[in-house]
């Protein structure tokens, strides 16, 4: 068990298996993705208080910034280019009709959030849509619109 | 806002993670790490090793045992919140966790990593205080159980010894006419508090009976107000007094948020709240 300083890891993403792929032991997930060209995981603050480089993970929204590559073995991955189902075509409608978005940064942990909460299948008002966004800042649109998009997505879909 | 160079183990179980954390004093438990990594992309910290335990299998069960509901260590914030066991009988602790950070940070974060990494303004340490959980610690010699109160030594400093990995928590029963209140101040939803507070309150009727204030957000570690408490049993809300014997019984550290006074007023005011939400 020498000190190493990086690991050889097998994950897939957006349905693309990586196999035995070799990573920095530093190197968090979210710079892995985007040295692999996925840079619609966007990075903003690296300590995980703005939500934008949220991707999913073995079902569940994370952080990518801290989750290092090297946890991320024998995992499966989504990120915001692997949402082409039909559930997410409509969200990403849904954000273009209410114009959720200025300069996008935040839009790909506004979507990843928004396809958790779709999935929670719960009924949620404003107030609880606001809620669960609070992890995910914006700093141009004043959230309205992106509320706007979340709950026709949510009436929409469930 | 990289981390600094470090090496990976991924250990397979526990006996694999105790002998190598055994062998290597700088060497790091990694959990769920949604505190450790914002920490090592800070560099505030720099281990030798990560020892991620997270592929360890049965880490997670929350069941009860005897007289307590244990957690183990590697349940996810979300697991708990999720969980039938703890809505049922453990209810507040679900409340609390809604105070955690946010979804996607749940998601991942472990309630052992949270216990064992002893911030002092996270709320899982003061609430195990609050609630006297019993902390099962795994090494070389085997199992020890430490109280949680015995376990905060100071900052970020805990009882765990360098062979040691925390493996489960174990929480008393509350019985029907003891109650687990909490409140905290901060600026936004999901942050670290400026200022908060568990208070286990035993009632007799309407009257308090016995009254446990443990505070976070306020000092070096989960503070506990004895004597604050017993005026409180004696003579309920005043808040100069309280405000005096607080003063002399925590050591209040200001933090960028807020000034040593200003913890010491919101601690004050924390006690008038649990006060109020504890009559309705």
């Amino acid at each position: 068990m020498s000190a190493k300083n990086s690991v050889n890891i097998s994950f897939s993403v957006n349905g693309e298996n990586f196999e035995d792929v070799t990573v920095p032991t530093r190197q968090h997930l979210a710079d892995y993705l985007r040295s692999q060209g996925l840079t619609g995981t966007h990075l903003g603050c690296e300590q995980g208080a703005c939500g934008a480089c949220t991707i999913e993970m073995d079902g569940v929204a994370v952080r990518s910034c801290l989750v290092l590559a090297s946890q991320a073995n024998g995992s499966s991955i989504t990120t915001v280019e692997g949402f082409d189902d039909e559930v997410m075509q409509k969200v990403k409608n849904n954000f273009l009709k209410h114009n959720a978005f200025q300069c996008g940064f935040c839009s790909p942990g506004m979507l990843m959030t928004t396809k958790e909460i779709i999935s929670s299948k719960k009924k949620l008002s404003r107030d609880e849509i606001r809620s669960e966004i609070s992890g995910n800042y914006c700093r141009c649109t004043g959230y309205q619109s992106i509320v706007d998009a979340i709950e026709e997505s949510i009436n929409e879909i469930n | 806002m990289k981390a600094p160079d470090f090496s990976y183990f991924e250990a397979q179980n526990i006996q694999d993670a105790i002998k190598y954390k055994s062998e290597d004093d700088e060497a790091v438990i990694l959990a769920g790490g949604q505190s450790l990594l914002p920490a090592l992309n800070m560099r505030l910290s720099s281990p030798s090793c990560l020892i991620d335990i997270s592929k360890i299998n049965n880490l997670n069960e929350i069941k009860i045992e005897g007289d307590f509901i244990n957690i183990g260590a590697l349940a996810t914030h979300s697991d708990v919140m999720n969980n039938d066991l703890i809505n049922e009988k453990l209810p507040c602790l679900v409340d609390i966790l809604k105070m955690v950070a946010h979804a996607a940070i749940r998601n991942k974060g472990t309630h052992g990593g949270s216990i064992a990494y002893g911030d002092p303004a996270a709320e899982l340490p003061a609430f195990a205080v609050a609630m006297d959980a019993e902390i099962v610690l795994s090494g070389l010699s085997g199992q020890r159980i430490v109280n949680a109160k015995d376990f905060y030594r100071g900052l970020f400093e805990t009882d765990l010894k360098s062979d040691e990995i925390l493996i489960a928590i174990r929480y008393p029963f509350l019985s029907h006419n003891q109650h687990l209140i909490f409140d905290e101040v901060c600026r936004r939803h999901g942050d670290y508090a400026m200022a908060g507070l568990m208070a286990r309150v035993e009632l007799d009727k309407s009257k308090i009976n016995n009254l446990d204030l443990v505070y976070f957000a306020t000092g070096d570690k989960p503070n506990i107000a004895q004597n604050t408490a017993k005026l409180v049993i004696d003579d309920r809300y005043d808040y100069e007094k309280l405000k005096k014997s607080l003063a002399s019984e925590i050591d209040f550290a200001g933090d960028l948020n807020s000034s040593s006074e200003m913890k010491l007023h919101l601690a004050t005011i924390l006690i008038n709240k649990i006060l109020n939400k504890l009559e309705r």
